[in-house]
């Protein structure tokens, strides 16, 4: 009745255990990946620029032109929603300079067609989250907070991860990041050295009520 | 529209077959399958707009990102409701009451809110018809051409026009200028509803003034052109602040509910055979005569009780009798308030707003049957109106237009009436087109458009324009022609502006008159006894459908009605002591018969009703409503008469039954006391509420406290709140199955309860939104977080945290949360998407959602409050439901503040919590139920 040897050769041991090694690290190794993969630009986009209709270069606009944010984005300080400049605002420039060039083309098209320009977002935001700039900009939080420094892109990038963290970061404790109305709107901007003090005399400036700002409805509705 | 009968038809999530198990599945393929829907799922999870679209030249009036309102005008019954309309970038959202009209006050009811679904809905007739195929236009005009050329040689001999009894001056002046260059033709009349004028003039309440106030049938809180600012008026005498009220006194006198007989103090239920007899009863007691014989014990109450207060020295009295009771009860009612002296104090009269009683009108659809009949009409123009679906079943309307060889019909929806002519024209949408109207008061309001219309479609001023062969001009120069003729060009565009700004024309008020009292000494009228009839058919408008125009709108089919919370379906209401003898149970089917004509529908027991009659609504068994709307429950007007005289009813048990889904399934309190009531007497010796005892500490209160009241003395249960809070919202319709699987949506519904003997029942409303508790039982048994308590009180839900375990649901004790079971969503590319606000989460299957204290307008004002570094004022949040409430039953606001509104209202001794002995310490409250009986 015999005739069957044993079913595993010398050595199987050893390498069912190499194997278990490899599988163990391999799947240390993907999810060493992932949580790269997800903290890193290519997940969160901040840094990649879209391609738009026209060359648009914030830092030629509002770093060495200095043309106020609140020129082209109008509605910052009223509405929730910071406003796109319509194409007449970009003509009431540029009908003057640089209108014939390649570069503006699409512009004068959209101005001559009455067609609007149809600009790629570069800041998205989920369905379920509510976001309004206008209280954002009127108790000190400045644009480049969670725009980036975006002064210095010559084009358009997403500038912040802008992912729950970061904005619960700032929603329990704003201090670090207060800034004086004047400064609301500078392209580029580093809190000073004594910003922990600035930043508890702002937010009585302010007068900020932080016990509603870690409220799920305040974003969530 | 939204799906109707069975699952959600348009959503891809439940293909045909898709939850049958295929024969050839084995584990390796199903494991594949379920592998590959994971990984798809996830990506469908990435939908977000990609692409901002600015202007090219942006409008100075539009901030992008917040609504803009404008002023309109809703009609309703031809009447103007005055309406502020929100819009977000030129798409209208929702409507609100306009404040400056008074007809309005700022209120707006169920109908009006659901007018903005109507706007959207996809069943609208998009383009012409001719003869049933798609047309065009020019086709129309060159047609209409050819039939002028014949008509105006002879004068417009054989042309007929139909409408409805309008109140817009350019409307009519069109009419009129139609008749002018066809002074041989005829323009008839017709509506199914009521017509508020007697002899030229029509009678307006004064309810603030009314100390004893006597209703038949019901008559000014529901389906009256002014009942918006009746019912503030009502409900001012009924409100219990700070401990006093000037309370007036409503005897209701009717066959079935009525909202007024909800609200009464002393209801009598009488079958409308008994109606002469009791209210002779009423005269002759007046005039201190014995009491005729007849009368029993209860109506013998009822007179006496009423007599003695009608006597009463000192209080100003008033008779109101419904707008559908025959003219010789109307006319009783008016001279009882001669009588009394009322007129003058408590009720006016103003010459009649309406165009029924136009000395140019030849009549009304009878009639104009009449004249088909005879051979005289050669064409026929039916501009508005639906006489098909709405004429009386023995005009035979139908087989009368079929007669006539030229026959054109506009209107809003291919209906029943468009497909029996010969062109059918689509009429614009009163958001998309100029007008004007007037209020039941006689103020007028120019309908301002919000939106270009969405398809082919013109308005009726348009089309009579082109009708009678002039130029044509756009509907905004019409209505501007019109005022400039009344105006004079004196700074008109300065007039213009204001009165589109303000959504009232200034100074275009009817002036009442009192009519010359016929005799002042006549008597009160003896009425004509009734033939005793055992059973008689009472035919009344839908309480949301009217007639059945509004038959296509999800929101209204799937509002519950008073009284009975049924839903998509009318039935054939009656007694219980009726359905006892008859051996009926809700929903038995029975073969109606009256005077010949049958139907056959199902019954519903409503206790409180008289028991000699049954009451059939309107606006069931539509053919050609459109996708929501047809066939949906019975067509009462086969059995209306032109008469309208119903006797000899017969009801005959089928044996079959058919299911009728009501929201609610238990109208008796059971002791526990729900909605609690206290007599007027007793309002002295009330002791407030003392929270129950907990082991806990309270809850550490922020700057603000939010917290709502609701005033049972004066809520009236007419659900605008709840068509408000369907329209802020998002919330979906979910057709006729789903309720009765008890899954309809609304945040805040209306509960109804029955209470007291059988024969002297009263009639409870209590809307039931979430309650946000303190200690909310739902909070704790989420097992995801999903629905957490803010500092400021809010019982919060967050969608995209939900899992859908529904645990928090089965949690409440008051059954205010609601599951989407289903995606509920109009499919992607629904132009029904138009409508929804974008200031809230459109919820996905598999969400718990409920009542937020509509938390984006909490949160748009403390956003504009902390902007400006103030605080936010009280009264500046107004949720949906408190700004529709017409009644001002509902008050929101900081309950940290003592000098609130709402804490003033909570500080009432008649405050009480909904089951406040489970101490989930609510954050809505209710006020008692006041009641002044005799």
């Amino acid at each position: 009745m015999s005739g069957r040897g044993p079913i595993f050769r010398p050595g199987a041991s050893a390498k069912f255990r190499a194997c278990l090694l490899l599988g163990f690290v391999l799947l240390l190794a993907v999810t060493d990946a992932g949580y790269a993969f997800y903290h890193s630009p290519w997940w969160s986009r901040v840094g990649f620029a879209s391609d738009q209709p026209v060359l648009f270069s914030h830092r030629h606009h509002a770093a060495e032109l200095r043309i106020d944010c609140r020129y082209c984005h109008s509605s910052v300080e009223t509405s929730p929603f910071a406003g796109m400049p319509p194409t007449e605002t970009c003509l009431s420039c540029h009908s003057q300079i640089f209108g014939t060039t390649a570069l503006l083309r699409p512009v004068v098209v959209s101005a001559e067609t009455n067609q609007p320009l149809r600009w790629n977002r570069v800041t998205r935001m989920p369905d379920f989250v509510y976001f309004d700039h206008q209280i954002h900009v009127a108790k000190g939080i400045g644009c480049t907070s969670c725009h980036g420094a975006i002064g210095s892109m010559a084009l358009t990038a997403k500038g912040e991860r802008l992912d729950m963290r970061q904005c619960l970061e700032c929603h329990r404790d704003p201090r670090p990041f207060l800034r004086p109305s004047a400064e609301i709107f500078l392209p580029a901007w580093t809190p000073p050295a004594d910003q922990a003090a600035r930043g508890a005399a702002l937010a009585a400036h302010y007068g900020l009520a932080l016990r509603h700002l870690t409220n799920c409805s305040t974003c969530h509705r | 529209m939204p799906p109707l009968t069975s699952l959600p038809a348009r959503s891809p999530e439940f293909a045909e077959g898709a939850d049958v198990w295929p024969p050839d599945l084995d584990r390796r393929g199903f494991l594949g399958l379920m592998g590959a829907s994971l990984a798809l799922g996830g990506l469908a999870g990435c939908r977000a707009a990609k692409t901002l679209v600015p202007y090219t030249h942006q409008p100075d009036s539009v901030v992008p990102g917040l609504p803009s309102f404008y002023a309109s005008a809703c009609p309703c019954e031809g009447f103007a409701r005055g309406i502020l309309v929100e819009a977000h970038e030129g798409r209208p959202t929702k409507i609100e009451g306009n404040p400056r009209h008074a007809e309005s006050g700022g209120a707006a009811d169920a109908v009006t809110q659901a007018a903005i679904l109507a706007l959207y809905d996809p069943d609208r007739s998009q383009a012409p018809l001719h003869q049933g195929r798609p047309a065009s236009w020019p086709e129309f005009e060159s047609a209409w051409r050819e039939e002028d050329r014949r008509l105006a040689p002879v004068g417009g001999a054989g042309l007929a026009l139909l409408t409805e009894p309008t109140t817009s001056p350019t409307v009519r002046a069109g009419l009129h200028r139609l008749l002018d260059r066809f002074p041989r033709a005829r323009w008839f009349q017709h509506t199914a509803l009521a017509r508020y004028d007697a002899e030229g003039f029509q009678p307006d309440y004064d309810l603030a003034e009314a100390d004893v106030i006597l209703a038949i049938e019901g008559g000014f809180l529901d389906r009256h052109p002014a009942a918006l600012r009746y019912t503030r008026a009502f409900a001012g005498r009924r409100r219990v602040e700070k401990g006093a009220v000037r309370a007036n006194r409503l005897y209701a006198l009717e066959s079935a509910w009525s909202l007024a007989g909800a609200m009464a103090d002393r209801r009598l239920a009488a079958p409308p055979a008994r109606l002469p007899a009791i209210l002779n009863a009423v005269a002759t007691a007046w005039s201190r005569e014995p009491l005729p014989e007849t009368l029993d014990r209860e109506e013998r109450a009822f007179v006496t009780a009423l007599t003695a207060d009608l006597r009463r020295p000192g209080r100003k009295v008033l008779c109101i009798a419904g707008d559908e009771q025959p003219a010789a009860i109307r006319r009783w009612a008016q001279r009882l308030n001669q009588v009394l002296g009322a007129v003058g104090k408590t009720i006016r009269y103003r010459a009649a707003v309406r165009s029924d009683g136009d000395p140019r009108s030849a009549g009304d659809l009878g009639a104009l049957a009449d004249a088909i009949a005879r051979g005289e009409i050669s064409a026929l123009a039916i501009l508005g109106a639906n006489p098909v679906y709405t004429g009386p079943a023995d005009v035979e309307f139908a087989a009368r237009l079929a007669r006539v060889p030229f026959t054109l019909h506009l209107g809003g929806y291919a209906d029943e009436t468009a497909a029996a002519v010969r062109w059918h024209l689509p009429e614009s949408h009163f958001l998309e087109a100029w007008s004007d109207l007037r209020g039941y008061d006689g103020s007028a309001v120019i309908q301002q458009p919000l939106i270009d219309p969405l398809y082919d479609t013109r308005s009726l001023g348009e089309v009579l324009r082109l009708l009678a062969g002039d130029p044509p001009l756009s509907g905004y120069d019409l209505v501007r022609a019109t005022w400039r003729a009344r105006l004079g060009a004196d700074d008109f565009d300065g007039h213009w502006t204001r009165w589109l700004n303000a959504g009232v024309v200034d100074g275009e008020n009817t002036p009442t008159a009192n009519p010359e009292p016929a005799e002042a000494e006549e008597p009160v009228p003896y009425l004509d006894p009734e033939p005793a009839a055992a059973l008689t058919l009472v035919l009344r408008p839908d309480p949301w459908l009217g007639d059945g125009r509004h038959a296509n709108n999800g929101w209204l089919q799937e509002l519950p009605r008073p009284f009975t919370a049924l839903v998509w379906d009318n039935a054939l209401l009656i007694s219980p002591q009726l359905g006892r003898e008859q051996r009926l149970e809700n929903g038995d089917l029975v073969r109606v018969e009256c005077e010949g004509r049958v139907v056959e529908a199902p019954v519903w027991l409503v206790p409180g009703q008289a028991e000699g009659c049954a009451v059939a609504h309107w606006g069931g068994g539509r053919t050609r409503a459109g996708a929501v709307g047809s066939g949906r429950g019975f067509d009462a007007f086969r059995l209306q008469s032109r008469s309208g005289r119903a006797r000899g009813l017969k009801l005959t048990a089928t044996g079959r039954k058919t299911r009728l889904a009501s929201t609610q399934h238990q109208f008796a309190m059971d002791g526990r006391d729900p909605v609690q009531t206290f007599a007027l007497r007793d309002l002295g010796r009330l002791r407030p509420e003392q929270p129950a005892i907990s082991l806990y500490p309270a809850r550490a209160r922020d700057t603000y406290a939010w917290g709502m009241s609701i005033d049972l003395s004066t809520c009236i249960g007419c659900s605008a709140c709840v068509a408000a809070c369907q329209a802020e919202n998002n919330i979906p319709v979910v057709g006729k199955e789903q309720v009765l699987r008890g899954r309809v949506m609304h945040w805040i519904r209306v509960d109804t309860y029955f209470a007291g003997e059988p024969g002297a029942e009263r009639c409870h409303s209590q809307p039931v939104p979430c309650m946000q508790c303190e200690n909310a039982p739902c909070e704790l048994v989420c097992p995801v977080g999903a629905t957490v308590h803010s500092s400021e009180g809010l019982n919060e839900m967050v969608y995209n945290r939900c899992v859908g375990t529904r645990y928090c649901s089965n949690n409440c004790p008051y059954k205010v949360r609601r599951f989407n079971f289903f995606d509920f969503r109009a499919a992607a590319d629904s132009i029904l998407h138009l409508q929804d606000n974008p200031e809230v989460t459109v919820r996905q299957r598999g969400v718990m959602e409920k009542c937020t204290y509509c938390v984006q307008r909490i949160n748009r004002a403390r956003s504009e409050a902390e902007r400006d570094n103030r605080p936010i004022r009280d009264g500046e949040i107004r949720t949906a439901c408190q700004q529709a409430c017409p009644a001002e039953a509902i008050v929101f606001g900081n309950v940290a503040d003592p000098a609130s509104a709402v804490a003033q209202r909570k500080a009432e001794p008649s405050s009480y919590s909904l089951l406040a002995e489970l101490n989930t310490r609510p954050r809505t409250t209710y006020l008692a139920k006041m009641i002044n009986p005799a």
